[in-house]
């Protein structure tokens, strides 16, 4: 598992684009989920009782920081199939959207648009954010795995 | 003659009872409402009683829906500080205005909560929704839990209900929401500080800390 790590990471653009979306990926849910906010002036808060969904949000940006490269890795050195890629990306979508808080601008900007639907939706998205984040973090878990092990057969790797 | 006196007879007792029966209604039934009353670039006549010093010399207008998970995080983690040492000290006083779009129980809570203030409980049916706050649309602010938050404060149950049922504050609640796009609100909770000569905006359930900063600011 190490070496495969050591294989993709070594290649110094991987590593960036891996560092990118973790820190985008962290911060942009951070601010969606109202743990920092920009104005009037940048302060981040982390409210009692809401620990748990701060740790599922840096789990899921440093999981898909993991993920998404070596899907990336696997597509252009190894030319293999994006078949495998999908995991991926759900998992990183189902768990941003689920950090979409409905009291937020984008929840407002929804409801607005889309009425009671929209409204039904947010609130599903809101009601199961945890329930929903582990879910994406389960779904990046196991592309994980079967990332690791596909490069390692691809790659003839030792384990 | 005697059909014209009979005529003019039935327009005397008509009005005489109309007047009877507008005099005759409990005054808990009557809003003074200040069509005048505004907060900086707010209309806020529309919006909840003054909390604390109506002459206080800053305003905290918020923007909430009683199903806001934010807001019931800002009710309970942030607002009793300001309540401490801006309200209760006369440095500043708070206005809710809603802006209830979160899901189908949201207007009707915030409907229930004039219902309340009909009866002088504003307030304390504001608190008991903050507390008693679940998910999105869950049941626990329907309009039988509304009527059994109403029963606990011991309010009046007929008038509660009746003003309920008959949806009597539903375009005071729409006003609201249409003061909180006007003023470029896009989520709940959001806030106006409102000093002698300025206002200052603040998104979302930001910590007592930044309310701090810009009141004392202001004072």
């Amino acid at each position: 598992m190490i070496q495969t790590i050591k294989l993709v990471y070594s290649n110094p653009k991987y590593f960036l684009l891996a560092s990118g979306i973790f820190v985008l990926m962290t911060i942009g849910l951070l601010i969606l989920s109202e743990y920092i906010f920009l104005e009037p002036y940048v302060v981040a808060h982390l409210p009692s009782g809401s620990e748990l969904g701060f740790i599922l949000i840096v789990t899921l940006s440093a999981l898909s920081a993991l993920v998404i490269p070596m899907n990336i890795f696997r597509i252009k050195i190894l030319k293999s199939s994006k078949q495998k890629m999908g995991g991926g990306i759900l998992g990183s979508i189902i768990g941003n959207a689920a950090g979409v808080c409905s009291c937020g601008p984008i929840g407002f900007a929804v409801i607005s648009t889309f009425g009671s639907v929209g409204a039904t939706a947010t609130a599903f998205l809101t009601n199961y954010e945890i329930p929903i984040r582990i879910i994406a973090i389960v779904i990046l878990a196991v592309t994980y795995f079967t990332t690791v092990k596909s490069l390692k057969i691809e790659c003839n790797l030792n384990s | 003659m005697n059909k014209k006196g009979v005529i003019i007879g039935v327009i005397v007792v008509a009005i005489v009872v109309g007047i009877v029966a507008s005099y005759s209604s409990t005054p808990s039934e009557t809003v003074n409402l200040d069509m005048g009353r505004t907060h900086g670039t707010i209309s806020t006549a529309m919006g909840s009683p003054i909390l604390g010093d109506p002459s206080a010399p800053i305003t905290i207008v918020e923007f909430g829906d009683y199903q806001c998970e934010q807001c019931y995080a800002w009710f309970h983690e942030t607002k009793p500080a300001i309540v401490q040492n801006y309200i209760d000290t006369g440095k500043a006083n708070l206005v809710f205005v809603d802006l209830a779009f979160l899901g189908r129980d949201s207007p009707k809570a915030a409907q229930a909560s004039y219902c309340a203030e009909d009866q002088g409980m504003y307030w304390e049916y504001h608190d008991i929704l903050y507390n008693s706050q679940e998910s999105v649309d869950s049941g626990w602010a329907n309009s039988e839990r509304l009527k059994a938050f109403a029963f606990s404060l011991d309010l009046d149950m007929t008038l509660f209900e009746s003003c309920l049922d008959s949806e009597k504050y539903s375009k005071r609640v729409q006003y609201n929401i249409q003061q909180a796009r006007n003023n470029g609100v896009k989520g709940t909770p959001g806030f106006f500080i409102v000093g002698p000569n300025e206002q200052q905006k603040i998104g979302g359930a930001q910590p007592f800390s930044v309310f701090k900063n810009i009141l004392d600011s202001m004072i």
